[in-house]
């Protein structure tokens, strides 16, 4: 099969340049054998990131023929007698198929991607049960179990035509892993992410494409996160004009 | 201008929101009856008499479905360009642009309320 990875060495190049590799392969390979069959045995120079070869790290995401894959889990079966492997669309490259998600990391951080609490433990004693956690039944679980279940691995901030235009845009994954927290029966941040929600560059310059959610690896569905954290926003707005605002 | 626009999100996000689901559900069901159902003869022409479609028209509800079907697809359109003007690189004239659209919108909203209160 006839590989092409996209080249980039920041010491020496301009602008990525492709390399072409001819292997040999196996019907049971996915798209990272190839690649680490390439590091391996053919050439050690290649630069590119993985870790767990189970769809649960995030870490190995790249362009696969022009579409974000997770190429762990995207079987090499799926394409004829050629591939081209580039790194993350809407990245900066760090080498060859290493992309730089600082970016990503400061979006992220951004929504407080923790429980909130208004008040820390004291007066919330009777909240705690034995164990010494808050307790949540699995009704209240699954009403954000599924936006959870992201992995990071950035596919979606790849897909997305309003991050390749705005690149400060905060994007699928940050919103969806903000709004999981807005859902946690546990949380009391909201009010605090609702008001981040409504900056600039956030949760209405979405244009509800549903590319992130098309990509996807883990069916977290990020669109319809952000579509409902449009809402939440807009609701936490209408309160905040009817209801005074105590000083939480 | 575009502190403006940030400010005000919410309004116009839920008035395209609004416009996006509503409008284009009354509009398309509109479209359908007097577009195809009438001229085809499944519903009777004078099922829409100027004296039937004025009763219908006329009472609260249907003065605020007639300014719904009016204004909330101005919000659709005008959002919907204004971010056809971002995506051709329109970051930069987003505030103007925006400001102009949603004047618009704006404006068909007062005629539109103007006329229902007229009718
Ligand atoms: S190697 Fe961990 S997700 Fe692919």
């Amino acid at each position: 099969m006839r590989v092409e990875i996209t080249r980039f060495d920041p010491d020496k190049d301009e602008v990525p340049k492709t390399q072409e590799y001819e292997i040999p392969v196996q019907a049971d390979w996915k798209v990272l054998d190839a690649i680490n069959y390439i590091k391996d045995e053919v050439d050690s120079s290649i630069s590119h990131r993985w870790s767990c070869r189970m769809a649960v790290c995030g870490s190995c995401g790249m362009m696969v023929n022009g579409e974000p894959k997770l190429t762990c889990k995207t079987p090499l079966s799926a394409y004829s007698d050629s591939i081209k492997i580039e790194p993350l669309a809407n990245f900066p490259i760090v080498r060859d198929l290493v992309v730089d998600i600082d970016g990503f990391m400061d979006k992220f951080r951004r929504v407080k991607p923790w429980i909130v609490r208004a008040k820390e433990r004291a007066e919330d004693m009777e909240a705690l049960n034995e164990k010494g956690t808050y307790s949540q039944s699995p009704a209240e679980l699954v009403v954000f179990k599924q936006f959870s279940m992201c992995i990071n691995c950035l596919l979606c901030y790849s897909a997305c035509p309003v991050v390749a235009n705005e690149p400060e845009f905060m994007g699928p994954a940050a919103i969806a892993l903000g709004h999981r927290y807005n859902l946690d029966s546990r949380d009391q941040g909201d009010r605090e992410r609702n008001r981040i929600f409504r900056g600039a560059g956030t949760v209405f310059s979405c244009s509800f494409a549903n590319e992130c959610s098309e990509v996807c690896p883990k069916n977290v569905d990020p669109a319809a996160a952000v579509n409902q954290a449009k809402l939440g926003a807009v609701i936490d707005w209408a309160k905040g004009l009817v209801l005074p605002r105590g000083g939480a | 201008m575009k502190q403006l626009l940030l400010r005000f999100e919410p309004v116009i996000w839920l008035l395209f929101g609004a416009g996006l689901s509503i409008g284009t559900m009354l509009l398309t069901g509109f479209v359908l009856i007097v577009g195809l159902a009438i001229p085809l003869g499944v519903v009777p022409a004078d099922a829409l008499s100027y004296e039937r479609a004025h009763m219908l028209a006329s009472n609260v509800i249907g003065r605020l479905v007639l300014l719904g079907l009016i204004a909330l697809p101005l919000w659709k359109g005008a959002h919907h360009l204004r971010s056809l003007s971002i995506d051709f690189n329109g970051e930069a004239r987003d505030g103007a642009v925006g400001g102009l659209l949603y004047l618009v919108a704006i404006i068909g909203s007062v005629g539109g309320i103007l006329a229902v209160v007229r009718l």
